[in-house]
């Protein structure tokens, strides 16, 4: 993936080879192109605006600390601040003198007396319907206090610090780690978090766009007893860092970790929801993990602080590297491994490089290949014709299906405690499914689906996740949306679609997340093995939640019906009643026949011995008989499962004991405090 | 018979006519010469035919069916209900009513009868059931209510029945339900309940009537017509010298023909329930067939829908079933908008429409339905909707002049006798 953008931009390498004219080394001007190029298509890595500019920074960071955290088993534990900053602290952070305005026409926000007029008149009506609304008695809606329309060029600067407790980084490679984008190359294969391998670097070149200042980094690894402390910046066009401060500071506390801390422009107000939705989606899914999320301004009453406690003590295993599959190679891909390979003869090449090909297969494939193959000849020495031959018979040839023990799902354990973690339903249920494969890529699904909870809202609440960060943009097209929206028919389960709080979770993991677009914010509708292994997953969910529905439909009926029966005892015995009353009138002035024991019926009613009382008590009566005969029936059928739930105090294992005994010569009370 | 179409067609063509086909159509008399026989041979065929009842058929089942009751006979019956609801009350053992089942498990098609009827099971509806409670409470306040209008003799609409008990009844679907429920339970038509619906049908033409009493010229009552009376027992004395009734499915396509004055040209009697129809249009329409013994040509939309709502007329509606004895007319002839005339009368391809999904499902449906199937020409006439996926409205001939329907259409159709 890294080395696709170097060799996709040739137009950026012409442009610094003329900007900077004397640089002959060709190795040098392809590691400079990258740096430029994401600086130039910021929108593809995330970076479209100020706002999302801030969502990405805060995502990149927190993605790296779990990252860090999890390659070395850890528990993580990650700490984000937002911390805002006002324009003359960012002067003077930047060592700029704060100058008052002093020609006002000459700004853009300037407003002018035609403008001003308009203003006022506006205000006066608006001040005129609400008093006319307070005056009718309507529900008056809060006019927003006068919001500050924000000037062109009056930005917002966030200082965005992210604290872990990972892996930390050796002293002397954090220059390069951050100041230098897509530094290697990976080999091999695996599922990973990033989405381009930039990381904290995008954030640089971000910071180093809107602000100038630099990134400051702390971190310090295991058995070491100092913290290395590093401020630096980017040199975009050559590519590499720049290091203002890099030193070595004493670690009394023994702390392991790494701290980074960015000045960027951003939008707070836009994408507050966002960040805060992203961080809620991340405990879901990553509910072994800590957070605390913080915003910090001058206003107190915009803070924000959220903690997000961790739930389960398993992690999901870290994802194994393995090998391409045959059938999901491309050519620039065999030349690369041909490159990069350390076997000599093709028949080893093909054995050791890929998957799913043992020494038998690599016989027959080369075989198959032609006349001009032996397995002994040796893999570098191939001709370009030969390679595309390869190729071709790769794509063709019958592989088994790449197993799915590289993946790393987040488990069903932990999906379904981060939904109840985050989210605390009335009801939950999680699917994972098998190891499937789409176009050579192994691929698990995992769903869990939740009705009821908190800060849910009614309807269908998706939560998409792709290799365990969540998908918050570009919902509309995505698979998961589709497939919940359109292929669930939700009633056949007892869900209210419309009413019920539904969450859908997806969770996706692969060696190749096949994104759609270039935010690579969600994966099209068009893939048949994803979209119906997502409806098989989430259909499983569902599933196993319709039992639970029917039985607490069934138990809210035992608890209503008593209720339900009685309401219609008044409609019901007052229309009886009523017919019996006109008949007696009639009968007075007519002369039907009836049967004796309705004449005595007739005659309580005229001489008021039996009343609508009288039917209504006796009717209650058979309600209640049956209503008991009912219950005693489910009871029977459903067993003493249903007991009343209480709630039980555990004692805390660490906290001191606190009891008094009373002693008896027979038994002791023992009363805990 | 497609063959002696296109050189019919091929034929008038060069001619040039403002409306197409307006050539071929004979003088009136002549015209009138072939509906007289028609009449007369309807109305000695209809007379000739003695009308199969139930009971003359050796059915393996029993079936269910109302008959019009008196004010008295349905007031005793309520009142014997509830005297026995009443004692099953004060023996303790709440109460129950047994409602026949109106569901589509239950409804027949009586070939012989050319009707659907109702098959004679039953439900029980319990109060002191959770699924059950909210409809016996209904049930037994629409019959008190019932009561009283039996006791008072007067009548009120459905509308009205509602609007007594809004609370309970929550609303007027389910209280008109009901209402069906508790006629088919008394073994009594709805009209006799007293309750009827509000007026939607409309006639003009041949007609004279009574209605309560006065006198009614239908063809002195302006150009809307007469609504018909929703208490058909209000109606008495039917005269007519028209030779036929045309049935027609739209009130638009009715107001052409009632302006046109269509039934002086031709001597008919035109009816139209706008849309589906009521019982007092059924009613009515069946009166008028079996007193003046009339034979009655239906004007419908080319789709399921018009087919459906010939099929009401005809051989009734799943949901009043019970009572289909009193609600069809037999023999009803489909004279069009059939899909076969769209490419007979060459109506322009704008003026029709694509059928649906909905609509090509229902198309297939009514297929399968019986009393589509012993009518070779119906099915052969659907068959053809659904092949080509094609509707179109009567509103469609309008594209050849607003007064084709009138002018030249019907005229031409009557003429050929093209009816199925």
């Amino acid at each position: 993936m890294d080395g696709d953008y170097s060799s996709e931009s040739p137009t950026e390498t012409k442009k610094t080879k003329s900007k900077t004219p004397r640089k002959p080394k060709e190795s040098l001007l392809k590691q400079k192109s990258p740096a430029e190029f994401f600086a130039e298509n910021k929108n593809i890595a995330g970076f479209d605006n100020p706002g999302k500019s801030l969502y990405t920074t805060v995502r990149e960071l927190v993605e790296n600390s779990l990252d860090s955290a999890e390659s070395i088993s850890e528990l993580p534990v990650v700490e984000i601040t937002i911390e805002e900053i006002g324009k003359s602290k960012f002067n003077s952070m930047i060592g700029l003198v704060d100058r008052e305005r002093v020609d006002a026409a000459l700004y853009d926000d300037y407003e002018t007396e035609k403008a001003r007029e308009k203003r006022l008149a506006k205000e006066a009506r608006a001040q005129e319907m609400q008093a006319k609304n307070a005056a009718l008695g309507k529900k008056v809606k809060e006019t927003s206090a006068t919001k500050v329309i924000k000037g062109r060029g009056e930005a917002s600067f966030y200082r965005v610090t992210c604290k872990d407790n990972g892996k930390g980084m050796p002293h002397d490679d954090i220059p390069n780690m951050f100041g230098r984008v897509l530094s290697g190359t990976k080999y091999g294969l695996k599922q990973t978090r990033g989405k381009f391998g930039l990381g904290a670097k995008m954030a640089l070149i971000w910071s180093k766009m809107s602000t100038g200042l630099p990134i400051e980094i702390s971190s310090s690894m295991k058995n070491q007893n100092y913290i290395s402390f590093c401020r630096l910046d980017i040199d975009i066009h050559k590519n590499i860092p720049h290091v203002h401060l890099h030193e070595k500071r004493e670690n009394k506390e023994h702390w392991r970790g790494a701290e980074i801390q960015v000045v960027i422009e951003g939008n707070w107000t836009t994408y507050r929801s966002k960040i805060l939705h992203y961080m809620r989606q991340m405990a879901v899914i990553t509910p072994y993990a800590q957070f605390l999320f913080k915003f910090v301004s001058d206003a107190p009453d915009k803070n924000v602080s959220v903690r997000f406690a961790r739930r389960p003590d398993v992690m999901p295993p870290i994802p194994m590297e393995t090998k391409h599959h045959p059938s999901s190679v491309d050519l620039l891909l065999i030349k690369r491994l041909i490159a990069e390979t350390s076997k000599q003869n093709l028949l080893q090449f093909l054995q050791h490089e890929f998957v799913n090909i043992n020494k038998a297969y690599a016989e027959r494939l080369i075989g198959e290949m032609g006349p001009d193959f032996s397995s002994k000849m040796h893999v570098k020495s191939l001709t370009s014709q030969q390679i595309v031959r390869i190729h071709q018979l790769l794509r063709q040839a019958k592989f088994d299906d790449p197993s799915g023990h590289c993946l790393s799902p987040a488990g069903e354990y932990n999906l379904r405690l981060g939904i109840i973690k985050e989210l605390q339903p009335d009801m939950v249920a999680t699917y994972s499914g098998s190891a499937q494969v789409f176009e050579g890529h192994p691929f698990i699904v995992e769903a869990g689906v939740s009705v009821g909870g908190k800060d849910v809202k009614q309807g269908l609440n998706i939560f998409r996740f792709a290799n365990r960060i969540p998908l918050l943009f570009e919902q509309g097209a995505d698979v998961v949306t589709r497939t919940a929206l359109k292929r669930i028919n939700w009633s056949s389960y007892k869900i209210n679609q419309i009413q019920d709080k539904i969450g859908v979770f997806v969770s996706i993991v692969s060696t190749k997340i096949p994104f759609k677009g270039t935010g690579k914010e969600y994966i099209g509708d068009d893939i048949t093995e994803i979209a119906s292994a997502v409806k098989y997953a989430i259909q499983q969910c569902c599933v196993q939640l319709k039992s639970k529905i029917v039985k607490k439909m069934q138990a809210r009926e035992q608890q209503e019906r008593k209720r339900n029966l009685s309401r219609y005892i008044p409609d019901a015995s007052a229309a009886v009643y009523n017919v019996l009353k006109e008949m007696t009138q009639l009968h007075a002035s007519k002369k039907i026949r009836y049967e004796d024991d309705d004449l005595e019926l007739l005659r309580k009613v005229s001489e008021n011995l039996l009343t609508k009382e009288t039917l209504s008590e006796k009717l209650a009566k058979h309600v209640e008989q049956v209503d008991y005969e009912m219950a005693l029936e489910y009871a029977t059928q459903s067993g003493v499962s249903e007991e009343p739930r209480e709630t039980i105090y555990i004692q805390s294992l660490e906290a001191e004991n606190k009891m008094i005994d009373l002693q008896t010569p027979f038994f002791v009370f023992r009363l805990f405090q | 018979m497609p063959m002696a179409d296109n050189k019919k067609r091929r034929r008038k063509e060069p001619t040039g006519d403002e409306l197409p086909f307006k050539n071929s159509l004979k003088s009136d008399s002549d015209i009138l010469k072939t509906l007289k026989d028609f009449s007369t041979a309807s109305a000695s065929s209809s007379s000739a035919a003695q009308t199969l009842t139930l009971q003359d058929l050796p059915l393996p089942f029993r079936c269910r069916e109302v008959a019009d009751l008196s004010l008295s006979s349905v007031q005793s019956n309520i009142e014997s209900l509830i005297l026995r609801i009443a004692h099953s009350i004060l023996s303790g053992h709440g109460f129950s009513f047994d409602v026949p089942s109106r569901s589509a498990a239950n409804q027949l098609y009586v070939p012989e009868l050319d009707r659907i009827v109702l098959k004679d099971k039953s439900s029980l509806r319990p109060f002191a059931n959770i699924s059950t409670v909210r409809k016996s409470a209904i049930t037994s306040r629409i019959l008190q209510l019932i009561h009283q209008l039996c006791i008072k003799g007067i009548h009120v609409t459905k509308r009205d029945l509602f609007y007594t008990d809004v609370k309970l009844f929550q609303d007027q679907i389910q209280s008109d339900a009901v209402l069906d429920d508790v006629s088919c339970m008394l073994g009594c038509t709805r009209s006799s309940l007293n309750v009827v619906a509000a007026e939607k049908g409309v006639v003009v033409g041949r007609l004279i009537f009574s209605d309560n009493g006065d006198m009614i010229d239908c063809t002195k009552m302006g150009m809307g017509g007469k609504a018909i009376p929703p208490n058909i027992d209000r109606v008495g004395d039917m005269q007519s010298d028209a030779l036929f009734i045309l049935l027609v499915e739209k009130d638009a396509a009715y107001m052409r023909l009632a302006e046109d004055r269509f039934y002086n040209r031709f001597p008919c009697i035109i009816v139209t329930a706008k849309g589906q129809p009521d019982v007092s249009t059924r009613l009515f329409l069946r009166k008028m067939k079996t007193e003046l013994k009339l034979p009655v040509l239906a004007l419908v939309d080319s789709d399921p829908y018009g087919l459906k709502i010939l099929s009401v007329y005809g051989c009734g509606s799943k949901n009043m079933s019970y009572d289909s004895a009193n609600l069809t007319t037999p023999d009803i002839k489909w004279l069009g908008v059939r899909p076969s005339d769209l490419d007979k009368y060459k109506i322009p391809e704008q003026c029709r429409l694509p059928m649906t999904e909905q609509d090509i499902k229902t198309g297939k449906d009514l297929l399968e339905e019986d009393f589509v199937k012993k009518n070779p020409g119906w099915v052969e006439e659907l068959s053809l909707m659904v092949k080509t996926k094609q509707k179109a409205e009567i509103q469609a001939l309008s594209t050849f002049g607003f007064q084709y329907l009138s002018e030249v259409y019907l005229p031409l159709k009557l003429q050929q006798k093209d009816w199925l």
